[in-house]
């Protein structure tokens, strides 16, 4: 099967209006960066609590923002996730007092999630503490081990474990009835109502960083990223030309540039997994480029005479069909991942969206032109050399 | 089959009999997974460093007025002029030689120099190192320790930079609870109690004119205990934990949980010797700093007796008293920099979505493949899976574990395996179009395509290499997926389909199924 019979597009026509393409939409990212919205750092990278909560029955976002109110932590962002319509995410923007000690600020942050939680949780259970009667859905498997254990000697590790890992799967226990379909004792399911009830939330995950580790992984995400492109632009440079080199990295810093563009007005945070998939997106579009230059590397030697822009174009040509089909089976890779990966890939998938379409542009449209201009402005000397 | 043909099928079935033996059963036992996918704990702490060189400053101090004592030099007072920084003051002139030879024998960790009637002492900057890292690497110690009491399956804790320790749980479900026990400094000392409970200090200094007498010190009640208020103690402890021999939970006569102790030969004389002379007076038991409870001393308790702690303890604290004062004291403070708690929950999901969705995408590369190529497209399918098989074996044999970054850079390496084949495909169709003969064609498409893979492989991997250096957890996480399966990348789409098509296509072949 054939895609294309080897087409004659003159894509490096378009090379003026391409960059000035490009150029508006990284000064439009840039402007909204630096002047508008910014970038929102995630709690990996910016400090803060992040608090992912479970409740007993569903609930909207206005309520769970409302809890908060009555604590003053009304301007936290409240999220729903899954489809469940009881999962949220809440992340808390109260500043903490800078002046306060280091020790002091991660604390506060702690306290400050502490809050939450007390605060979504209200006056629920108050009742049944008073009489002496523990949270089923906050007891550890060795405190529920201890507890049944105590009544029904022998059989307490076995139905401790069957409930904490119904609890694991589901993230809260809902309702005492599911306690029949766990194949437990009906005595010791009465023994559980009597001496235990269900919270009205769980938290799933709870993630607070300190100014400092903040402040070192933003450095350390920083220093990895420069020090993997001069290891790229060094290789290439010695496997090619220097140029082909330099616009390896033009093309990178534009990946970056553009993704993060689109990224700032869809107005999702910037976490470590992001990071990873700005990572993979350079990857692609690394690949990309290389097997460009590659087949430029090549027809040059084929075709003597020719000028570099042309044999770029024919490249361009011949590769057409394989660029085509591997971006392609990529798009669908990362749109299954988009529609069916979940919450916490979503983003990921979200941005290598965009990036796939943009690695095969950056190459076209930047990594080509730059070599071309190079040659111009600094000549080719080693033209002769094929 | 021709004979090289022969010595490449048999190296192939050997990597990928290795890579299932590593990785089976591919279950939890070989393939570990992250925290960000298994749930559990990940906390960042820092050991408050200065805390030991106070330490040293202080004892410093000690031994100092008693070697100048001792040796009949007169001086005014010893004072703490900061960290590590201590100045002897009101020293006589005709007597520095002296003092001088005794700092050379007896103080060798410190500098000093002599400035009027003062002499004023540093720690050398190589101990103050040496001090600082022992302490971070005795706290690491401590905490192995509580945490292997505690009992938690695969427990990481490891040093990172200068002063930070971390520690990751896997499965763990109740953070609260082990934070406090990492946390505690776990000091315990037993303190004779000179005069309170009082509401306030100054209540509880009224007998000393407001003043705290040179050998006692003011303590807080600690109000978990029960314990309100403020208790004015001994400075000196009359044990400490360190005289602890054996201890245990155990219960009072009212049947509460408490922790019983019992102490070592020396401590056991000194506390007979103490509880002897102070029969009807209170004795604090305190912890960090805090009065866990103050029993009346009723008779001497022998030796061999050893005693009881009460202090309206839940079993789980008395467990958790227990295992921190068996693992021993930090020996300095640590703050925390960064804890995540991931819950199972969420990891259980997490990994279900990523798989349905990732099994969707890589069949629906196949079918793909498959129509689009032909047989040609099996063998890159084939290519495909071996590739991710080779990946589990790498996996397992460096025990790295696989976390969502991690998949990323699976899904950079495989998408890029599927580019590998789909240029040497392409090739092959443009010299098929060309007019070249079938064996020449594959033989042409492998080996123009091979400078474009080797080329774009081998950047990404010395890309990958620099992130692992520089990078942090996550990001090295996805450096290391990545760079195992790009080298069985080389290998499988490269090596492997190569010698696929030499095994399927016959010279007589007329057509290619491309």
């Amino acid at each position: 099967m054939q895609l294309f019979k080897t087409p004659k597009i003159q894509f490096l026509k378009y090379k003026y209006i391409a960059l000035a393409v490009t150029a508006i939409i990284v000064l439009a990212g840039v402007l909204n960066i630096t002047v508008f919205k910014g970038l929102k750092l995630g709690v990996d990278f910016g400090e803060g609590t992040l608090l992912r909560v479970m409740m007993k029955t569903p609930a909207t976002e206005g309520q769970i923002r409302d809890l908060l109110q009555t604590v003053g932590l009304g301007k936290s962002t409240v999220q729903k996730s899954g489809g469940t319509g009881r999962e949220f995410q809440i992340r808390a923007v109260e500043t903490v007092n800078t002046k306060a000690e280091e020790r002091g600020q991660l604390e506060a942050h702690e306290a400050l999630a502490d809050k939450i939680v007390a605060a979504l949780r209200g006056d629920d259970g108050a009742a049944e503490r008073a009489r002496g009667l523990v949270d089923l859905n906050i007891l550890d498997e060795k405190s529920l081990t201890g507890l049944l254990e105590s009544a029904f000697p022998g059989s307490g590790p076995e139905a401790a474990q069957r409930i904490i890992s119904y609890r694991k799967e589901t993230g809260i226990i809902a309702d005492f009835q599911i306690l029949d379909g766990l194949g437990l004792k009906p005595e010791l399911q009465t023994f559980l109502k009597e001496k235990t009830y269900l919270g009205k939330l769980t938290v799933l995950s709870r993630e607070t960083v300190g100014p400092q580790v903040g402040a070192d992984l933003r450095r350390k995400a920083v220093q990895a990223t420069i020090w993997s492109l001069l290891g790229m632009l060094v290789y290439i440079a010695l496997r090619f030309k220097l140029e082909y080199g330099v616009s390896a990295i033009f093309t990178l810093a534009q990946d970056v540039l553009i993704t993060m563009s689109f990224y700032s007005f869809t107005n999702r945070e910037i976490n470590l997994p992001i990071i990873a998939g700005v990572l993979t997106i350079v990857g692609f579009s690394i690949n990309d480029t290389i097997v460009i230059f590659d087949r430029v590397r090549e027809n040059q030697k084929l075709m003597r005479g020719k000028g570099l822009e042309e044999v770029m174009n024919v490249s361009l040509n011949q590769c057409l069909g394989r660029t085509v089909i591997t971006s392609g089976t990529v798009f669908l890779t990362v749109a299954a991942l988009f529609f069916f990966g979940g919450e916490i890939i979503n983003d990921f998938a979200f941005l290598m969206l965009i990036g796939t379409i943009e690695g095969v542009y950056s190459t076209i449209y930047l990594s080509c032109p730059v070599v071309l201009f190079w040659q111009s402005w600094f000549g080719s000397k080693k033209a002769g050399r094929r | 089959m021709k004979k090289n043909l022969q010595w490449k099928v048999a190296l192939v079935l050997v990597v990928i009999a290795g890579s299932i033996f590593l990785a089976y059963p591919f279950d939890d036992t070989k393939i570990k997974r992250g925290l960000d996918l298994k749930g559990g704990i990940h906390l960042v702490l820092k050991v408050l460093t200065d805390d030991s060189i106070n330490m040293e400053t202080d004892q410093e101090i000690a031994r100092l007025e008693d070697l100048l004592k001792k040796n009949s030099i007169n001086f005014q007072k010893i004072t703490k002029e900061g960290l590590g920084r201590i100045a002897v003051q009101g020293t006589l002139a005709d007597q520095e030689s002296k003092t001088r030879d005794l700092f050379d024998e007896y103080t060798r960790d410190w500098d000093y120099s002599f400035t009027g009637d003062r002499a004023n002492m540093t720690l050398k900057p190589l101990v103050t190192q040496f001090l600082r890292d022992q302490s971070v690497e005795q706290a690491k110690q401590t905490i192995d320790n509580r945490i292997n009491t505690f009992g938690v399956a695969e427990p990481l804790i490891q040093r990172q930079g200068a002063d930070k320790i971390v520690v990751e749980l896997p499965g763990v479900d109740d953070p609260d609870r082990v934070k406090e026990l990492i946390k505690v400094t776990a000091v315990l000392e037993w303190k004779l109690v000179k005069g309170g409970p009082a509401a306030d200090e100054a209540t509880l200094l009224q007998a000393t004119n407001g003043q705290v007498p040179d050998d006692a010190e003011v303590i807080k009640g600690d109000p978990k205990r029960g314990q309100g208020g403020y208790y004015l103690v001994d400075k000196v402890a009359t044990v400490t934990g360190k005289d602890l021999r054996t201890i245990r939970r155990t219960q009072d006569e009212w049947n509460n949980p408490a922790v019983a102790f019992s102490l070592n030969a020396d401590g056991g004389a000194r506390f007979e010797q103490v509880t002897g002379a102070n029969i009807g007076k209170q004795i604090a038991i305190i912890l960090d700093k805090k009065v866990q409870s103050a029993p009346v001393v009723e008779d001497r308790i022998s030796r061999a007796q050893g005693g009881v702690i009460r202090g309206r303890f839940t079993a789980q604290e008395a467990d958790d008293l227990v295992v921190v004062l068996k693992a021993g004291a930090l020996p300095a403070g640590i703050s925390y920099l960064e804890e995540r708690t991931i819950g199972p929950a969420l990891g259980a999901d997490s990994i279900r979505k990523g798989l349905l969705s990732g099994l969707v995408a890589i069949i629906a590369v196949m079918t793909f493949m498959v129509i689009f190529y032909k047989l040609s497209g099996l063998i890159a399918v084939a290519a495909l899976i071996l590739n991710v098989v080779l990946l589990f074996g790498a996996l397992a044999y460096f025990k790295a574990s696989l976390t969502l970054p991690g998949i990323a850079g699976i899904i950079l390496a495989i998408g890029m395996a599927v580019d590998a084949n789909v240029l040497i495909f392409e090739r092959m169709k443009e010299e098929l179009a060309v007019g070249k003969g079938i064996l020449s064609a594959v033989s042409q498409g492998f080996s123009r395509a091979f400078t474009a893979i080797f080329d774009s492989n081998l950047t990404t991997i010395i890309s990958a290499i620099f992130l692992f250096q520089f990078g942090t957890g996550p990001i090295r996480g996805y450096a290391v997926t990545l760079t195992i399966s790009l080298v069985a990348n080389l290998f499988t789409a490269v090596f492997v389909s190569h010698l696929l098509f030499d095994l399927t296509v016959k010279k007589s072949a007329k057509k290619l199924s491309i």
